[in-house]
């Protein structure tokens, strides 16, 4: 278990995560109860408690590289077991943007890929293109014909049609917008 | 009853059967769905991950598009639209500040009196389980249900405010009103992997297969959801599971409303039911209900 030593820089970080996130993760008890129930979480990938300990004793550079905040599904378990409330996917929304702010590269490629291609998609269109977004991570990762048989079959069976993938889409220009000016106020700072 | 109704973009994609068996309960109900005009994604988890204040104001320029309609409810199928619609008037009602920024980045105003609910929580809730059993002309005897509520409709309750997180029983109602035979189990509203089907999909079978093996076990005809990331990711990774355990696995992933469709005398066509990776119809035939 590490502790505070009060330097500037730890102070700094976990202050930064707490006011991002609204979570007060002073009142943290090292329980353990989140990860126990985190679905994510596994040998490699830490889960939440010890992440919280990593930005606790100002671990800036573990906590931003730890690849819990990238797998975390959100689904709210941890948060309803957490004696003190504390919700894990604000806080990993918020190293999310401090990591991408620090320039620190994803820790897990593959789900910032998906990530990054779905909300290309949602600005573009307004809404996302699930095929031919699963169609560009395919053919990215270089993987084009990853669950072929299975999108075979749901096309035979009408699930969905292959011309969704070619044909053209509205924009939806309002969307777009509201993404530049998200992005401006989140670049203009964070108090 | 007139409601706005927020499909999502899922319900348009990859999930039609769930779209069209809940147009076809709603207004088996006469409950008038009034699609959201020019909704937009949500931003699910992506956004939700990736920037708060851009996922706060995609849920917002919904909730701004739906005010508009002049209705008081909004009804979302999908557990996380519902769950993100939710958390965004309330953060806003909560902190003045956020508000102002998302309402500048929308360039609109939310007045926040919206009474948001998911799918489910609409059918048990407000229309209620009187009116459900009301329509069943054709009962689902002998079918045994696992009804699996997934994550997002129940967790984290201080935001879903919806059943009980751990061991919920709306679905359990309703398929039970409709004739079904519901089975315990352990697993209700644990985790199916989500959004990570595509890029961690071994992750994805680790989790499906706790559900796929449980739900085998104790000899469901299928397993009903009313999520479709859930449908998806329990529907399409069978086989792999199955090469774990040397087994072959054909369990149903059905929507609920596909069942209540069927319940309320509806044909399986019409309700997508053909639609879906592994087949549910040979089973629905085998017990007389398709
Ligand atoms: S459950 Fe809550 S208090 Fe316990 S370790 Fe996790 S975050 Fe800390
Ligand atoms: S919300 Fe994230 S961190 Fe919390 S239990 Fe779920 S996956 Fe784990």
């Amino acid at each position: 278990m590490f502790r505070l030593t009060g330097a500037l820089s730890e102070q700094e970080f976990l202050h930064h995560v707490v006011q991002r996130s609204g979570q007060n993760l002073l009142e943290c008890l090292q329980c353990g109860k989140c990860t126990g129930g985190c679905p994510i979480a596994s040998e490699k990938v830490s889960g939440p408690r010890r992440l919280i300990a990593e930005i606790l004793s100002g671990m800036r550079n573990e906590a931003l590289k730890n690849p819990t905040w990238w797998y975390c599904v959100s689904c709210g378990t941890c948060m309803t077991r957490c004696p003190v409330d504390i919700n894990m996917y604000q806080v990993a929304t918020a190293l999310c943007e401090l990591a991408q702010e620090g320039g620190i590269a994803p820790s897990e490629r593959d789900i910032h890929l998906f990530e990054e291609l779905f909300l290309k998609s949602v600005e573009k269109y307004g809404r996302v293109k699930e095929l031919r977004t699963v169609a560009a991570y395919n053919v990215i990762t270089k993987n084009p014909l990853k669950d072929m048989d299975k999108a075979v079959t749901l096309m035979r069976k009408g699930a969905f049609s292959p011309l969704e993938i070619l044909s053209g889409w509205a924009k939806d220009r309002k969307v777009s917008r509201i993404f530049a000016l998200a992005r401006r106020t989140s670049e203009g700072g964070h108090e | 009853m007139r409601v706005s109704y927020y499909p999502g973009c899922s319900l348009e994609g990859t999930a039609k059967s769930y779209d069209i068996s809940v147009r076809h309960v709603c207004r088996s109900l006469d409950i008038q769905l009034e699609e959201v005009p020019t909704w937009a994604c949500c931003g699910s988890s992506p956004a939700l991950k990736m920037n708060r204040l851009l996922s706060t104001a995609l849920s917002a320029h919904n909730l701004a598009l739906a005010e508009r309609q002049n209705l008081s409810d909004v009804v979302a199928p999908c557990p996380f639209c519902f769950r993100r619609l939710k958390s965004a008037q309330e953060e806003m009602a909560r902190d003045p500040a956020l508000r102002q920024k998302v309402e500048q980045t929308i360039e609109s105003q939310v007045n926040g009196n919206l009474t948001i609910h998911n799918l489910l929580g609409f059918l048990t809730e407000r229309v209620g389980m009187k009116a459900i059993g009301e329509k069943i002309r054709k009962p689902l005897t002998g079918l045994k249900l696992i009804p699996y509520y997934g994550c997002y409709v129940v967790k984290p309750p201080s935001v879903t405010c919806f059943d009980d997180p751990a061991n919920p029983t709306s679905l359990d109602e309703i398929l039970r009103a409709a004739g079904g035979e519901v089975l315990d189990w352990d697993f209700k509203s644990e985790c199916c992997g989500a959004g990570l089907s595509l890029s961690k999909p071994e992750k994805v079978c680790e989790l499906t297969g706790r559900l796929v093996r449980d739900a085998a076990w104790r000899g469901a005809d299928a397993i009903v959801v009313v999520c479709q990331l859930c449908q998806a990711n329990l529907d399409l990774r069978q086989r792999e599971i199955g090469l774990t355990d040397k087994k072959e696995y054909q369990l149903p992933v059905i929507y609920f409303t596909e069942l209540l469709g069927l319940a309320f005398g509806c044909a399986s066509e019409q309700l997508g039911l053909d639609r879906h990776f592994v087949d549910p119809l040979a089973v629905l035939k085998r017990k007389g209900l398709a």
